[in-house]
């Protein structure tokens, strides 16, 4: 591989990361929105680079700086064994595997994880011990988080949440037992460890799988606070389809 | 005789002519037909959720690590480039025994995460620093470093002892580690490319520009290997079965260190993950804190490209036990 097909690559890995960070907000399907700046650096400095590399392969045809290369590029085969490995004029062809990510990017960029990752794993909502929890914000209805809405559903003494008509944001899921819940990937870094949060939502038919919604409704108390029976229900007066939030993980 | 010579000039260019669209048009009818074969299969493939999991945790993990890993070529490429070989025999200790904790504890210097200490560690190598030094650093930095600390105490509020443990026996593994490799090492296990003296690769500018493309496209591919393996594990295999280990103690810590090896959760990130694994012990969560970041699948094929696969399986699976053991000593110690 020399310096041409290496300037390609990098092109193309720069113009992947700038495609998903600068130009829209895709990265959001795949990381955290703190490294947004890091990704649209990376970019840039990987199409510099490419574009450096490009354009001194073109320069140098006929150029004797260039020589220079191609003679290194020799000696590390000829004689000076103990220098392999650390030759720049070609990198090993490991190095196309980086194609990969870099065309489903630019071309295909995958869809955010849904139902089909939230339906595997057993929402968990982070033990945090029975309390009270601080009064709700004003506003009919509240929105809210389904992070918030399951912590207080399972650990709130006070019942915070009675009486209120909430409001909540997800993905529909469903289970074998015909219940459906409105879901939302909890994201710590990156996609790879995503994390279910969902709320069981009841009086209301279910919409197909992956369909975004927002319910409204009031909470359904299932059991006294920190026991098993306390599992986060929302009786349903008002879904409503809505687009695929721009974030489609859940806010920390 | 002109005229015959422009006469069999022209024929041979026909010639090459039919030959290369002979050629090129079997190539581009067998193209097309596999891909109308293959690709509505292919896309059906695509579009089952599955698959569809599998590409975007595949490309998460790539995007993740992309600011990273340039970070850690660049920091490598820099250390080739403009720091001279005698800086580094100044600074450290000579006696390699001595060198590896000091390498050990300035691995707090590198804020990143494991896909940056790879790269950083062979431009170490390469300036002449003792290899056990140089892995003690590997080890140590993406385990140690204030970001990951931070992570660490934000995702266990309340419990600092958490933070000192991990801090305790990460570079106690990697300490062992180095000294293990002054005891036991051998040279022939890494690549035979030792420091030979002056002039051998530019420096300066240009070589910066040559080390950091070089060792980006060379670790961002291994980097590309990792990650799919990573996502096939992630999507084969689902976390539920985790609460299934949950009740002995030692198997739990076990689970918990293979888990980090496949999952390979960055290590900016490691601590939110452990801290959502309720239901394990402390200890095996440490266990999965301090494994994670100095073996994992993404790390050892990093690890096998730099170094060699030779290299990359002794020493990981030797970094394994050690870490696992200094995490139950250090949990049964401090938690």
């Amino acid at each position: 591989m020399r310096f041409r097909t290496q300037g390609v690559l990098l092109l193309l890995c720069g113009a992947a990361l700038l495609r998903v960070s600068l130009f829209s907000e895709l990265y959001l399907r795949y990381v955290k929105e703190g490294l947004r700046p890091y990704l649209i650096i990376s970019g840039v400095l990987l199409v510099v680079l490419g574009v450096l590399g490009l354009v001194r392969r073109e320069n140098g045809d006929g150029g004797r700086r260039d020589h220079g290369d191609d003679d290194h590029g020799h000696e590390g085969e000829d004689g000076h064994e103990d220098h392999h490995g650390h030759d720049h004029s070609r990198s090993p062809r490991i190095a196309w595997l980086l194609a990969a990510p870099a065309l489903a990017l630019i071309l295909y960029p995958p869809p955010a994880l849904g139902s089909y990752s939230a339906e595997r794993e057993e929402a968990k909502v982070a033990a945090q011990g029975v309390g009270t929890f601080p009064k709700l914000p004003a506003g009919d209805p509240v929105e809210l988080t389904l992070n918030s809405f399951a912590s207080r559903a399972q650990w709130d003494s006070g019942a915070s949440m009675k009486g209120r008509t909430l409001r909540l944001t997800g993905f529909v899921t469903k289970d074998d037992d015909g219940r459906w819940y409105v879901a939302r990937l909890f994201v710590n870094c990156c996609a790879a460890d995503a994390a279910p949060l969902k709320v069981q939502v009841r009086g209301a038919k279910a919409p197909a799988r992956d369909t975004w919604v927002t319910v409204t409704g009031t909470w359904h108390r299932t059991g006294t606070p920190g026991s098993d029976e306390a599992r986060p229900v929302l009786n349903a007066t008002s879904v409503r389809r809505v687009d695929q939030p721009s974030n489609p993980y859940e806010k920390r | 005789m002109e005229e015959r010579g422009s006469l069999a000039d022209g024929a041979r260019l026909a010639a090459r002519g039919v030959v290369y669209l002979v050629v090129g048009g079997v190539a581009l009818v067998a193209i097309v037909t596999v891909g109308s074969v293959l690709g509505p299969m292919f896309a059906l493939d695509l579009a089952t959720p599955a698959m569809a999991a599998w590409w975007t945790v595949f490309t998460s993990i790539a995007v993740q690590a992309m600011p990273f890993l340039l970070l850690g070529t660049a920091v490598s490429a820099g250390i080739g480039a403009f720091v001279p070989e005698r800086v580094f025999s100044r600074v450290l200790p000579k006696k390699p025994a001595f060198a590896v904790p000091v390498a050990g504890a300035a691995g707090v210097v590198l804020p990143g995460c494991e896909c940056a200490s790879v790269p950083v560690a062979d431009s170490l190598m390469r300036r002449g620093v003792a290899p056990a030094a140089a892995l003690a650093f590997l080890l140590s930095a993406p385990a140690i470093n204030p970001v990951v600390l931070v992570a660490t105490s934000i995702a266990f509020p309340g419990n600092p002892a958490m933070v000192g443990a991990r801090l305790v026996a990460s570079l106690g593994t990697a300490v062992v580690m180095g000294w293990l490799w002054v005891r036991f090492g051998k040279e022939e296990w890494l690549p035979q490319r030792r420091t030979t003296g002056k002039g051998t690769s530019p420096t300066g500018w240009r070589g910066f520009r040559d080390g950091l493309q070089h060792d980006f496209l060379h670790a961002g591919g291994f980097l590309v290997l990792g990650a799919a393996a990573a996502a096939t594990f992630n999507i084969l295999v689902p976390r539920s079965v985790l609460d299934l280990f949950t009740d002995s103690p030692w198997l739990s810590v076990l689970l918990l260190a293979v888990l980090a090896v496949v999952l390979c959760v960055c290590s900016e990130a490691d601590a939110f993950v452990a801290a959502s694994l309720t239901g394990f012990s402390p200890t095996a969560r440490l266990a999965f804190m301090v494994v994670g970041p100095m073996v994992d699948l993404k790390l050892f094929a990093l690890q096998a490209g730099t170094f060699g696969r030779a290299f990359a399986i002794r020493f990981s699976s030797v970094t394994w036990v050690v870490a696992v053991a200094s995490s139950v000593g250090v949990g049964w110690w401090l938690l």
